[in-house]
């Protein structure tokens, strides 16, 4: 399962309010000291070069008047009134070598990069302002330069947001056929057939991971586990695929799930119902991309939302396939910017073939069954895959560009 | 905490909290320059003949893990242990971590502030005898005594907590260090390593001198051979060439890493007396029992009864001083651990035992065979670990640690 209290907001191209103010505030309080410290700041302790940058009304990152390759840091100072990102990017091909984001009036802030011989600017996004980009500044030499990749902007990732919803319109199909064919069995009173089709309803829901954030409450209801809840297992809000696995490998009776069941199916029809109205946000792409699996290694390969079933397996195949869909979609715009894809598809089909390995035609034993050596297999696999999609979720950090 | 610790933390308070921070960092420099000779140095050189944290002086901190390799072949091993040897020059040497900028999270935890200190890092890498399967095409290259830890006659040993396809020693001034190195070279090994078992220790502070307590309460280590004496190092510790030995080993020294339970609760409920002559030693100043002074060797031949120091006290079946015994001796690094509670409420503490010799059977194996049935067997219980080789050291900056070892036909 997936918890939505994981994910983290970020500030996906629009203003931040909250956070403006506060800095706002502080910037003002220490508006005395920040003069001071804005003086040029040389060798610093941290053995590096040190240059200031000034970003002011209408001027972006002046100062950098002596060019140098290497790592070094630029101190930013926001002497404008307004708060602003700030990057250094190659004007040329728009890639951005660092950033330095919210940086509120009257603050410094350091930006580490790797210098290389080639041409560079200061671009300036101020809130509720247009970008502009300073003066080119040419570099000697040809050292290399530190990683770069063009910023994703939201209207980057839109077109692979809408398809991707659409998909999920068409899993939330399946899942709903799926569930009604739970409900029918535990209805009947055939709990041996509820087991087995528990199993292939719940693993639909298991591959619609990035959307889950956009479900709201509803994720809890269909997906929740007993954690936060006083009552545990009994808990009146313990509902959803975990509550009917706990009952159907505990002896619970076919009465005593029957309303669990009438709840599922009530619960994923609201949400089918309303699902055409909702909106993803473009943002929950590169996020999701990498934290489906990170759910998996932390609830899936601990046995952690094992409430019987013994399915934690079944289930990570299930989240890796829902990862791939949402790569699928930021195929192109990764490729673009994501030097190692190759070896992050060699890195997934290493722990899709890890997974087959263990399973035997989608049959999966319990986690507790593996060797020791194959665990190890299965947990370096998806270490390595959750390593790797940091990378995507960190360049797909939805930025502004104009 | 000593004079030297406590010196050495209030200038680094003085750093952090905004003192001209060029001039602090000069500060804290000096006073390690001028520490007492037995203080380890900041910085411990990475590039060697033998690997660091072996004879060089042993810091606070520390962390031994265990792990196996999940990488799937021979070029797999040979990267991932490129990588190892690239992180611990880094890491060991302190600096600044890469910026990477808007293409993947901080290349560092931070744990350590913004620029990695060295504090006197060392990582040691060993392998066990599980890596010489048929794995990585490495059967032939197996130093001659490595094997699967042997189980003892006093040892309860748990599977979970035994072996492994290589040790990660790490020590360092402070346990932050040992554990942002701990960190960083699992990130950057991820997919190729996974830790089989880990266990965390600290070397307690002399009190009031001398050789640290263990939890027992007794001064551990007193009779260690003498680390900065190469000589001796030469005669005791490390592989030389025409050893019998593979010549890729030239240079490494076998590691014997024990996990030991000590029964704490049970021991407090023990006499002095008995305790005492359980160990050989006093336990106020560490005087062997015939002597006054922790310094004084104690001298078995005046008293060959043991009515003075008993014939089956630890330290003198450990080290019975002769001349057929000389060349068994072995050189510790324990460290003591300390392991939240057992299930029913008991402490787990006890120490990890480490041990460096040129031949395994010759020297750990003796010692431990005439140890067997040793009265203090009731109050320790040896419960993991795992025989490794380490690695020759690195000597140039091409170099990494097991290339010898993956050039070996």
């Amino acid at each position: 399962m997936i918890r939505p209290r994981m994910f983290r907001d970020r500030v996906a191209g629009r203003p931040v309010v909250a956070g403006v103010l506060a800095l706002a505030l502080s910037g003002a309080a220490l508006a005395g000291c920040a003069a001071h410290r804005a003086a040029p700041a040389a060798d610093d302790a941290d053995g590096l070069p040190h240059t200031t940058v000034q970003v002011s009304l209408g001027r972006c990152g002046t100062g950098w008047s002596h060019p140098r390759s290497g790592v070094q840091v630029f101190d930013i100072h926001n002497a404008s009134d307004a708060p602003t990102e700030v990057d250094l990017i190659d004007p040329r091909t728009q890639a951005v070598y660092g950033e330095v984001e919210g940086l509120g009036p009257g603050t410094t802030r350091p930006m580490q990069v790797t210098v290389g011989g080639g041409s560079y600017a200061f671009k300036c996004l101020p809130d509720d302002a247009d970008a502009m980009t300073g003066g080119t500044v040419t570099v000697p030499g040809h050292a290399p330069a530190g990683p770069s990749a063009p910023a994703v902007s939201e209207q980057d990732v839109i077109p692979a947001t809408i398809a991707y919803q659409k998909w999920i319109g068409g899993r939330m199909t399946v899942l709903a056929a799926r569930a009604g064919v739970l409900k029918g069995d535990i209805d009947r009173g055939d709990l041996a057939a509820a087991r087995r089709d528990w199993l292939t309803a719940h693993l639909v829901y298991e591959t619609m991971g990035a959307a889950y954030d956009t479900f709201g409450a509803a994720d809890g209801e269909i997906n929740g586990t007993t954690a936060g809840l006083d009552g545990g297992v009994t808990d009146k809000d313990f509902t959803g695929f975990h509550r009917i696995e706990y009952g159907l490998w505990h002896g619970a009776s076919a009465a005593a799930l029957k309303p669990f069941a009438a709840r599922l199916t009530a619960d994923i029809g609201a949400l089918r119902r309303s699902w055409p109205q909702a909106r993803m946000d473009p943002l929950q792409m590169g996020l999701r991309a990498h934290e489906i699996l990170e759910n998996t290694v932390q609830f899936e390969l601990t046995g952690r939302t094992d409430y019987g079933s013994h399915s934690n397996l079944a289930t990570a195949a299930a989240n890796l396939a829902g990862t791939r869909e949402v790569l699928s979609g930021l195929r192109a715009q990764i490729a673009a910017r994501y030097r190692a894809l190759p070896q992050l598809d060699a890195s997934l089909a290493r722990l899709s073939g890890t997974l087959d390995g263990v399973g035997h035609g989608g049959h999966y034993p319990p986690l507790d069954d593996l060797s020791r050596t194959r665990r190890e297999q299965l947990d370096a696999a998806a270490d390595d895959a959750v390593e790797r999609l940091a990378d995507i979720a960190a360049i797909f950090d939805i930025r502004r560009t104009s | 905490m000593s004079d030297r610790m406590g010196r050495r933390w209030f200038l680094r308070g003085a750093a952090a909290a905004g003192i001209g921070t060029a001039a602090a960092t000069t500060a804290a420099l000096r006073p390690g320059q001028a520490r007492a000779a037995d203080a380890p140095p900041r910085t411990v050189p990475f590039e060697g003949a033998h690997q660091a944290g072996i004879v060089t002086p042993a810091p606070k901190a520390h962390a031994t893990v265990a792990f196996d390799v999940t990488a799937n072949d021979r070029a797999g091993l040979a990267d991932l242990l490129r990588t190892v040897t690239d992180r611990a020059r880094f890491l060991t040497a302190g600096g600044d971590p890469a910026p990477l900028g808007i293409t993947a999270p901080p290349s560092d935890s931070g744990t350590l502030g913004p620029t990695v200190p060295a504090d006197a890092l060392s990582v040691t890498v060993g392998v066990g005898s599980s890596l010489f399967d048929d794995r990585f095409g490495l059967s032939g290259a197996r130093p001659r005594r490595l094997r699967a830890m042997d189980s003892f006659p006093d040892d309860d040993l748990d599977p979970a907590r035994c072996h492994g396809d290589l040790s990660l020693q790490l020590c360092a001034d402070a346990p932050d260090t040992v554990l942002h190195a701990l960190r960083d070279i699992t990130r950057h090994t991820r997919g190729a390593l996974q830790v089989r078992w880990r266990m965390d220790g600290y070397l307690a502070a002399p009190r009031p001198s001398g050789a640290p307590r263990n939890h027992l309460g007794f001064k551990d280590g007193t009779a260690n051979p003498d680390a900065s004496d190469a000589r001796t190092m030469d005669g005791l510790v490390w592989v030389a060439d025409n050893s019998g030995e593979p010549a890729w080993a030239t240079g490494g020294s076998y590691q014997v890493i024990r996990l030991i339970r000590m029964r704490v609760e049970f021991w407090d409920r023990v006499s002095i007396v008995e305790q005492e002559r359980m160990i050989g030693r006093r336990r106020d100043n560490g005087a062997p029992l015939d002597g006054d002074r922790e310094s004084d060797a104690p001298r078995y031949p005046l008293d060959p009864k043991g009515d003075v120091i008993p014939l089956d006290s630890h330290i003198r079946l450990a080290n019975p001083r002769t001349t057929a015994t000389a060349d068994q001796r072995i050189l510790r690094r324990g460290y003591n651990y300390d392991n939240g509670t057992d299930s029913n409420g008991n402490l787990d503490m006890g120490l990890i035992f480490t041990c460096f010799q040129q031949d395994l059977d010759r020297q750990f194996v003796a010692n431990q065979k005439r140890l067997a049935g040793e009265p203090l067997v009731d109050y320790v219980s040896p419960f993991g670990g795992g025989y490794f080789y380490a690695l020759p050291g690195v000597t140039n900056r091409q170099d990494w640690l097991g290339r010898g070892l993956l050039a070996h036909a």
